[in-house]
């Protein structure tokens, strides 16, 4: 009995409290055995709590907290596709941090996950932006447990455009809630084909303020930046716990809120396009995964401003999938920091004769990422384009979409892989990755293969399930489809060989490449000597002439009062006399006076 | 005298009965198994050559199993590969003179101690 009223209130708490209660219990284990149950069992546990149904948009937990109507548990098809990717990359990372014992990582990677759950199921504004905040001081603790000056810098910088972002969307989130007079989800807006999506109207300035702070998060164009500065000053597992939750909740918070919302069909689009001639140029190939981040969070956001039910199923499609090849690839490249401590395509090479499971991994990424048929990628983004193609007036959209995946394929697909295990070979021999690491690999690789050879299950789990088994049954692997993709990649491979063929390649070369974080890193602190240099040379003219006064006031100060100074010099009784005198008729004329 | 000096040129005669490793030594067996075949001379010849004739056998099935009439560019044959031939080569070849427009130094945004922004 008391088991049952146990598991009746489990079920009304918001999953992301579990992962959040395993945190604290990995930061006070004592032995490895407590610790990985936490580190694993926390995300089972929250995963069980999500799947007990029903999942029918209606609200678990309500409660009132100074006269406000709050729900902290609201699960729905949008949210629970969402959540189970948190889950899937927290057991992951999980697996994958088995071997290093580090309490802060492990906890802040735990608060981070149920922080990035809590804000999928929040069922209101309030909420949602409380477990926005908690995430991102989980996630800056992940670049901090670096314990490096630079890692320090970066970290900083990250926690300070995050919480810009979260401070817009607070402001926002007010504001709206004020306007909309509640601040429930299910209250600001319709349900569309029965879900309660694109219900925030950015035209107002609360809604601009929260798409604007979403949009850092989701690292839009020129607010992407915090992505590559921060991967690369993370440990081997903290990009692998870093890179799946923020951008992806900005995802999520983009379909909730802006579903429909046409610019985002352009900004997704250019979000997918630039990245690729960024990751080219780039040496550290943790920079290339984050552009490659941005490529495919590009994807999403496009596919959630084109609006249409298959495109919705797209971007939730393609987060979770995008989750699992993504954490993979920050696997293989973590197994390889762990091993050579560096991970910059220059001094890398060749690896694949004392790492050939991490190099298979690696492959199992890329092929996914690259959306070869039958494999996770290929589920997901074939829907994407899929809209993009039959939507009016989108031709260039979809050309560009096609162009990026062709750069994808440069990016992660070639790039990752063939510098760091194949290519010139550096002459390394690291042994192969532990065991746990190795363990965590496979079960991605093995994800890849699942969903990407039996794709039904999760299709099912999309937010419109009819749609998506329609386009399962008759689009998905059609024979144009799984043709034209092949074509996309065997010629975009044979541009790769011919370009290396005949050294037209770019040669991997040291050095940081430009990017926005120039004006912050070196323009800010160069306008910033140049406005305030007249000022600092008038504040040492300035000083100058007070210590000269100063100086003066001293000298005179030492000659009066010093030992024989005019003060200290004797003086005659009779001097003394007068002087009283003097003074006595002085207050007598004053009084008289007076 | 002289047998000192045959005995070198008989032992290089004689078959070897040592079995002699695949890969290099210390090469994990898995990459020996899946992996050796690529260093082979020709490997990357071959593989382009395959590779080439892969993408005209995909073209070839799509002209012969699309009955339609070519109504847009996504069903064009050949569409698909000429976007990935050309819009990989244009992301690569880009590399060349952004890389010289946009690359910096590593140590680029560090500063010297005392000065603003304080990096190193």
């Amino acid at each position: 009995m008391t088991v049952d009223r146990l598991v009746d209130f489990a079920v009304t708490m918001n999953p992301g409290f579990f992962l959040i209660i395993a945190a604290l219990l990995v930061a006070v284990a004592k032995d490895a055995f407590t610790r990985a149950v936490a580190l694993i069992g926390g995300p089972i546990v929250a995963l069980l709590v999500m799947l007990y149904p029903p999942v029918s948009g209606a609200e678990v937990s309500r409660e009132v907290f100074m006269g406000l109507g709050l729900s902290l548990y609201r699960p729905d098809s949008l949210s629970l596709i969402f959540g189970l990717g948190f889950v899937i990359a927290s057991v992951l990372g999980g697996i994958y941090s088995l071997h290093r014992r580090d309490r802060l990582q492990d906890a802040a990677g735990l608060v981070y996950a149920g922080a990035a759950l809590g804000v999928v199921f929040a069922g209101d504004l309030i909420t949602l932006v409380m477990f926005v905040e908690l995430a991102t001081v989980a996630s800056a603790l992940l670049v901090f447990a670096t314990r490096t000056g630079p890692a320090y810098r970066a970290g900083m910088r990250f926690l300070t455009i995050q919480i810009i972002a979260g401070l817009m969307l607070m402001a926002g989130a007010a504001i709206y809630g004020v306007q909309a007079g509640t601040y429930l989800i299910t209250g600001l807006g319709e349900l569309w084909n029965g879900l309660v999506i694109g219900i925030i109207d950015p035209s107002t300035f609360g809604g601009m303020l929260i798409l604007i702070g979403v949009g850092i998060k989701a690292g839009f164009p020129l607010m992407h930046n915090w992505l590559t500065d921060a991967y690369p000053n993370t440990t081997e597992t903290g990009a692998v716990v870093l890179s799946p939750y923020t951008t992806t909740m900005a995802v999520y918070l983009l379909a909730r809120f802006f579903a429909g919302y046409d610019p985002l069909i352009w900004i997704g689009a250019a979000m997918t396009v630039y990245p690729v001639f960024f990751a080219v140029m780039e040496n550290d190939l943790k920079k290339v995964l984050a552009y490659s981040t941005n490529n495919q969070i590009g994807l999403m956001v496009c596919a959630i401003g084109l609006g249409s039910t298959l495109s919705i199923n797209g971007a939730a499609a393609h987060a979770v999938s995008h989750i699992v090849f993504k954490t993979l690839l920050f696997m293989t490249l973590g197994a390889v920091q762990l091993r050579l401590g560096t991970t910059k395509a220059s001094e890398l090479g060749g690896l694949h004769r004392t790492m050939p499971w991490t190099a298979l991994a690696c492959l199992a990424g890329s092929a996914s990422m690259a959306a070869l048929p039958f494999l996770a990628g290929y589920t997901s983004k074939t829907m994407i384009t899929t809209a993009a193609e039959s939507g009016p007036g989108l031709l260039a959209i979809w050309m560009l979409l096609l162009f990026a995946s062709a750069g994808g394929l440069m990016m992660s697909g070639i790039k990752v892989p063939f510098m760091t295990f194949f290519a010139q070979d550096s002459g390394k021999r690291p042994i192969e990755a532990p065991f746990n690491m190795l363990l965590a690999m496979g079960v991605a690789s093995g994800l890849c293969l699942i969903i990407g050879l039996y794709p039904g299950w999760f299709y099912a789990l999309l937010p419109f399930r009819d749609q998506a088994q329609e386009f399962l049954v008759q689009d998905l692997f059609s024979m144009s489809h799984v043709l034209q993709q092949l074509q996309l990649l065997v010629f975009a491979g044979l541009a790769f060989m011919v370009l290396w063929w005949f050294r037209l390649y770019p040669k991997e070369q040291p050095g940081v490449i430009l990017d926005v974080e120039w004006l912050w890193r070196k323009a800010g602190p160069m306008a910033g000597r140049a406005m305030t240099g007249p000022l600092r040379r008038a504040g040492r003219i300035v000083s100058g002439l007070i210590s000269a006064a100063t100086g003066g006031i001293q000298t005179a100060s030492r000659q009066v009062f010093a030992a024989d100074g005019v003060v200290s010099r004797k003086v005659p009784l009779s001097a003394t006399a007068i002087w009283a005198v003097c003074i006595l008729g002085l207050v007598l004329l004053i009084s008289l006076f007076r | 005298m002289s047998e000192p000096t045959e005995e070198p040129a008989m032992k290089a005669e004689a078959p070897s009965t040592e079995k002699v490793p695949l890969g290099e030594p210390g090469e994990h067996p898995l990459s020996v198994l899946l992996f050796s075949w690529m260093r082979s001379k020709f490997f990357f010849r071959v593989a382009m050559a395959l590779l080439a004739a892969f993408g005209a056998v995909l073209v070839a099935l799509e002209i012969a199993l699309s009955g339609k009439a070519v109504t847009s560019l996504a069903n064009m044959p050949g569409f698909f590969g000429i976007v990935g031939f050309a819009g990989f080569g244009i992301a690569v070849l880009s590399g060349w003179p952004l890389g010289r427009l946009m690359r910096r130094p590593e140590d680029y945004y560090d500063t010297r101690s005392g000065e603003a922004g304080r990096d190193r």
